[in-house]
């Protein structure tokens, strides 16, 4: 008990900005909901308990997109496998990084396993489960959520300074980094190489960045973060 | 009249001339003296084949009239006999006309072996006695010594109690007056004609103590003046044993079934063990708490009580569902049997995704079954239609139960799935025993499900639906409805 109430504490002093860990705990069956919400709640994480899979897709999945990425707080999801209407299995499709999904089951075979922790499952566990199990997992679950808001956390960071350059602020830093010299910039973009200098100042400040080595790996992150956010900005 | 008949294998010469409508006086233990030749197979087809003439000419054998025969039952085999004290001149030959129907030459000699009328039922498959009026026995046959395993001499004067256990007593105590036979001056025993033959299926002793089932039927008569009891006994082993093994392939069916079902009622345990120790676990991190949370741990013991309710309610039902019983005919209510069936199934309906519902209507009438029997017959329905819609789209995998009344005032259970259905043929013999489509399948199921419902009084069939999909239907009569109709009959 111990372990584990220090484990969330860790987890709450890692994530630097408004930690509150949640444990979500989907099972259809209310005797078994309420025991695991009682023993999650006892180790001393918040908790929130559905009853149906697709109910918890709608409020929760939905709530935290919406939410502002700061105030994302680590979170997991304790799922039974079996539920009727939408299994565990199916909703863990629709859950993103930040909500990894430890697996209850009844009866797990080989094949059921596998496939869950392909799809990022954290754990998969089999009921009735020792509390000291379940909460090791529960524990994992929230460390790698704590690390993907931290990494999306950052990457939204690094994406609204790059907003804040200009048109041509950007184009300058877009052949910098490349590893072009100022003079080949100037030229290319039909300046000179004055001018240039001055921008690329300018992106240095924006960018909060203090050498070219700097910029150069933010520069490859937002470009991650350009590549996956323009499916969802349209 | 001169004929005498055995009938087999009802093997009772009163029923055996009470079909043939022969006078009672030529019945039973008054029968005359048998053939010391009996005659062949042949020749008793030929005087069957003259009894059943017989029939439409009521003086076909002797001109006394006194044959009136019924139709003869098929399988009914006789054993013709004539007695030449039993002669009326006026018939004068009828002997030599039976003799020629029977293909056989008529003995010169007195043809029986004992003056004593009882001599006949020597020859009679099935065990015959006579009984004085203090039930002890007077006269046993051959067949009664054999099957009792006692020496021929050691019946006599033996109490029936000793090879019937409390025979007489009972008997004695229900109807004492009216076994008493009215005195006739016949000197031959005679079936009483006011009190009609008491039957009884008991189980009867060997000389050894062992027993075995047995139908007994008495007869009150009149022997040489006196009140008497003609009783004969029937070996039932056979027959209780062919229930028993009806009832040994109803349970073993019933047990595969449930072993279909096994791991999906471990899940059904698991749910309570899982939430009885998680909630253990977290009392545990209450009480440690800093003051202890007293009222967070009182309301998890409560919900523990619950729980290991529920999962002995759990193992309850499984236990009752695989008992091994005698039928017990009781008034149930259909609703209930079909809830019951539907936890026994709630978990594999989930594990394989089939969404199953239930509509069941809450004012039918109570039905006179017996309840593992019939949870059996729905359990194989449900059961089956899972199995129909395992191939189907996931929003096609729905099965629905149905229980209300039809027109006719039965009681109807139906159960809907939306599966692949099946061909006319193959749906005609679904119902045979050994056919089936599934790899573990014994292919009883539904066979033996019918035999029950029909046992019931019932019936068992399917349809297939005009969309998509089968419906399987029982009907059962309601509670009342067997008292009136007795009535009416």
């Amino acid at each position: 008990m111990e372990r584990a109430g220090n484990g969330a504490a860790r987890i709450m002093s890692d994530a630097q900005y408004e930690p509150v860990a949640t444990v979500y705990v989907v099972d259809d069956e209310e005797s078994v909901r309420r025991a695991l919400t009682r023993l999650v709640r006892a180790a001393g994480y918040r908790v929130e308990a559905y009853g149906l899979a697709r109910e918890f897709l709608q409020q929760v999945a939905a709530q935290r997109c919406a939410a502002l990425h700061a105030s994302r707080g680590p979170a997991c999801v304790v799922l039974d496998v079996q539920m009727p209407e939408l299994s565990g299995l199916e909703l863990q499709r629709e859950l993103d990084a930040t909500l990894p999904a430890v697996f209850l089951t009844g009866h797990g075979d080989i094949a059921m396993t596998v496939g869950a922790l392909k799809a990022g499952a954290t754990d998969f566990l089999t009921k009735p489960v020792r509390d000291a199990d379940l909460l090791h997992a529960i524990g994992q679950a929230l460390a790698r959520s704590a690390e993907a808001v931290r990494h999306q956390h950052e990457l939204h960071e690094l994406q609204s300074r790059l907003e804040r350059l200009t048109p041509r602020e950007r184009e300058v830093m877009q052949l910098v980094v490349l590893g072009r010299l100022n003079k080949q910039v100037a030229c290319e973009l039909g300046t000179v190489e004055k001018t240039v200098k001055a921008h690329r100042a300018r992106v240095m400040q924006k960018m909060e960045v203090s050498s070219l080595a700097e910029l150069v790996r933010v520069a490859d992150k937002v470009a991650l973060v350009g590549a996956a956010s323009k499916p969802s900005a349209q | 009249m001169n004929i005498a008949i055995l009938a087999i294998p009802a093997a009772l010469a009163v029923s055996a001339a009470r079909r043939l409508a022969l006078p009672r006086s030529a019945a039973a233990a008054g029968l005359p003296a048998p053939f010391d030749v009996l005659p062949s197979r042949p020749a008793l087809r030929r005087v069957e084949a003259l009894l059943l003439r017989a029939r439409t000419a009521a003086h076909a054998l002797t001109p006394a009239g006194a044959i009136a025969a019924a139709p003869l039952q098929p399988g009914l085999g006789l054993y013709a006999s004539a007695d030449a004290a039993w002669y009326e001149p006026r018939a004068a030959g009828w002997k030599e006309r039976l003799a020629r129907a029977l293909r056989m030459r008529w003995p010169r000699r007195r043809a029986y072996l004992h003056r004593d009328s009882f001599g006949l039922l020597e020859c009679a498959p099935v065990a015959a006695f006579v009984l004085d009026a203090q039930g002890h026995v007077l006269h046993a046959n051959g067949h009664a010594a054999r099957l009792f395993q006692y020496q021929h001499a050691e019946l006599s004067g033996m109490p029936v109690d000793l090879l019937v256990p409390h025979l007489w007593s009972t008997i004695q105590r229900e109807a004492p007056a009216s076994r008493t036979a009215p005195v006739s001056h016949d000197a031959g025993p005679q079936p009483s004609q006011t009190a009609p033959p008491i039957t009884r299926e008991t189980r009867v002793k060997r000389r050894d103590g062992s027993d075995f089932p047995a139908q007994v039927a008495l007869h009150a008569i009149q022997w040489q003046g006196a009140p008497a009891t003609l009783g004969f006994v029937c070996d039932r082993t056979e027959s209780y044993e062919l229930k028993r093994d009806r009832q040994e392939l109803a349970h073993l069916t019933r047990v595969s079934t449930l072993g279909e079902l096994a791991g999906s009622l471990a899940h059904e345990l698991n749910q309570p063990l899982t939430a009885i120790l998680s909630n253990v676990q977290a009392a545990q991190r209450f009480i440690d708490h800093e003051p202890p949370d007293l009222a967070e741990v009182r309301e998890i013991l409560n919900d523990i009580v619950d729980d290991s309710c529920r999962a002995s309610e759990v193992i309850r039902r499984i236990r009752a569902f695989v008992k091994k019983e005698e039928l017990e005919l009781v008034r149930l209510d259909i609703g209930t049997v079909l809830r019951d069936v539907m936890q026994l199934v709630h978990s594999d309906a989930i594990v394989r995704g089939v969404h199953l519902s239930l509509d069941i209507d809450e004012h039918l009438p109570p039905l006179r079954g017996d309840k593992v029997q019939l949870q059996q017959v729905i359990l194989n329905l449900l059961v089956n239609a899972f199995d129909a819609v395992r191939d189907v789209e996931p929003f096609d995998r729905v099965v629905t139960a149905f229980a209300g009344r039809d027109r006719d005032g039965m009681i109807r259970v139906a159960v809907r799935d939306r599966g692949h259905g099946m061909t006319v043929d193959r749906l005609e013999r679904i119902f045979k025993p050994f056919v089936t489509s599934k790899a573990q399948g014994l292919g009883l199921g539904l066979s033996i499900s019918r035999s029950i419902v029909e046992m019931h009084r019932g019936r068992l069939w399917a349809e297939k639906n005009s969309d998509q999909g089968m419906t399987f239907y029982v009907t059962l009569p309601p509670w009342s409805e067997p008292e009136t109709a007795r009535r009416a009959s």
